[in-house]
């Protein structure tokens, strides 16, 4: 059924002059959508941990103090969220996954990588994906302490990938060997998830 | 009774009245009208011509004796995406899609009984006047209580007729309580709805009462979990909640 | 909580009354007092009063005792996804 086009509702904007910085079928957003499939966890930073673990030599985890005495890196990329919106030139502070996986040494089966979050988000990720400055771990956006509301302590961030694939509240990230869905791509959603492919769903 | 499968059907705009600054009624005229309860909602859809959807829900305002129409009271949103269309651009003689009624959680009518608190928070209101509408469509004489937050007097959707309700029907109590700014001379409430406040209202109907929260989520919560502690039975309450706050 | 200004992802949930038209879409009958048994924490509720969360890629109904997911539901252009391992049970009326 094609249904009623509401007179005079123009939906969202895909403005002429970004419009080739938009991946298909997504719309320009300028403030900062909040979107979760939970309550906020609110883990005491004395009690968080990051951890790289599964097929790894031997476990690593670091403490708060210990994660931010970390070199970092400063990025401006841009966003997409698989519900439509796009938000450009968002600022992070963080520290990127090369930096992280050089605290160990990944055994040649563990091509993939699971994301766990406090709340029990997953979401899975082709290691070769998040290496070579395509994936970081943020604690700062637009230059101050990430929010909770938007995943502080600390988040995933990689950019390349639709904005599910950024989990919120990082508390590790699990070697394995083979590309196990998570959170959403376990209930229809693409298992890669690239904007610009229009990899929203599984079948796409 | 097997139910009427829920499609979406387009309502025609008969009516719109302001109510406050910033909330607005609009009656409807739909193609399969049927009697709702108290309560109920409708979702509401639009689509723009490159085909992107989005829908909301609103709560029914009017009573289910107001046959044939369907009155929803919508708060502006700001930076929304819908509620600005319907103050905005939406005419009277535009059609909208819609579904309904929907909910059978969030639901009062007379048969179910009293006595009836109702606890609402800015356009939370608007499903607990469908309940008292119905109340005095009724004649129904259950005892009743409205406790109704508000920033301030301009705030208040349905004064006019929550006032003439209170003051024509004696089994009937009304509470404002306004949080930003209370009118001038104000002696009432003046503070978010908090458990002192409740055990003030609830009072003459103890463990007894019927109750029905809607609003905005961190009241609703607020509310909820003081009735909880006041060891009211959870089956007595239903809850709505509405998400944040419009600013 | 009796501040508006609390946690911003609390103030944006919402309850199963805010997709009961999908349930009934799913389900072909209201189903906010249809009785959800949490898996996780054993306690009932109706899911008209299930926590809900709805901006995101889906739903997901949550145990308003414990927090533990309890459904989700995906909509694609080309199917719906239900997964409900977090309920022990659901529990309805015979067919009105």
């Amino acid at each position: 059924m094609a249904g009623l086009i509401s007179r005079g509702f123009l939906g969202r904007r895909r403005p002429a002059e970004v419009e080739d910085r938009l991946p298909p079928g997504q719309y320009l957003v300028t403030d900062f959508p909040v979107l979760s499939a939970g309550p906020t966890p609110h883990t005491p930073l004395d009690q968080w941990s990051f951890t790289i673990d599964g097929l790894v030599k031997s476990p690593v985890s670091w403490s708060w103090d210990a994660f931010k005495k970390l070199a970092t890196e400063t990025y401006k990329v841009d966003i997409s969220c698989v519900t439509k919106w796009t938000k450009l030139d968002t600022k992070w502070l963080g520290v990127s996954v090369d930096t992280l996986l050089e605290a160990v040494q990944v055994d040649p089966m563990g091509r993939f990588v699971m994301a766990y979050s406090d709340g029990g988000y997953t979401t899975n990720l082709p290691l070769a994906e998040m290496v070579k400055g395509q994936a970081f771990v943020a604690y700062q956006f637009d230059d101050k302490p990430l929010e909770p509301v938007h995943g502080g302590p600390a988040r995933l961030v990689v950019p390349h990938l639709y904005f599910w694939k950024s989990a919120k509240w990082i508390r590790g990230l699990r070697l394995m060997e083979r590309n196990q869905p998570g959170f959403w791509e376990s209930l229809g959603y693409h298992i890669h998830g690239d904007p610009w492919k229009e990899e929203r769903y599984s079948g796409d | 009774m097997v139910q009427p499968a829920l499609e979406w059907q387009a309502g025609t705009v008969t009516a719109i009245r302001p109510e406050t600054r910033q909330t607005k009624s609009f009656t409807f005229a739909l193609p399969k009208w049927m009697a709702h309860r108290p309560g109920q909602h409708y979702d509401v859809r639009l689509t723009a011509p490159d085909g992107y959807r989005t829908e909301r829900s609103y709560s029914i305002a009017s009573p289910p004796e107001q046959v044939g129409e369907l009155e929803l009271s919508v708060e502006l949103i700001p930076d929304g995406e819908v509620s600005p269309y319907l103050h905005d651009v939406l005419m009277l003689g535009d059609q909208l899609e819609m579904r309904g009624p929907i909910g059978g959680y969030f639901v009062w009518d007379v048969a179910i009984g009293g006595p009836l608190l109702l606890v609402g928070g800015g356009s939370g209101v608007v499903p607990l006047m469908a309940m008292l509408r119905h109340r005095a469509a009724k004649h129904a004489t259950l005892p009743a209580r409205l406790l109704y937050s508000s920033r301030s007097a301009d705030d208040v959707i349905y004064r006019d007729e929550l006032d003439s309700l209170a003051a024509s029907d004696p089994t009937f109590a009304l509470f404002y309580t306004f949080t930003r700014e209370p009118p001038v001379g104000w002696t009432g409430y003046r503070r978010r709805i908090d458990g002192a406040m409740l055990g003030e209202v609830i009072k003459p109907f103890d463990k007894r009462a019927r109750v029905y929260v809607c609003g905005p989520t961190l009241l609703v919560e607020a509310v909820a979990n003081a009735l909880v502690q006041m060891e009211l039975p959870i089956e007595q309450i239903r809850t709505e909640r509405f998400g944040p706050t419009g600013t | 909580m009796d501040n508006d200004d609390g946690d911003m992802n609390t103030a944006l949930m919402v309850d199963g009354n805010a997709v009961a038209g999908q349930l009934e879409q799913i389900f072909g009958r209201d189903m906010t007092m249809t009785v959800a048994r949490c898996a996780g924490c054993a306690r009932d509720a109706a899911m008209g009063a299930l926590l809900a969360f709805i901006r995101g890629p889906g739903v997901v109904l949550r145990c308003p005792a414990c927090q533990n997911s309890i459904a989700r539901i995906v909509e694609t252009p080309t199917a719906i996804y239900l997964e409900a391992r977090g309920a022990a049970y659901l529990r309805m009326a015979p067919q009105p």
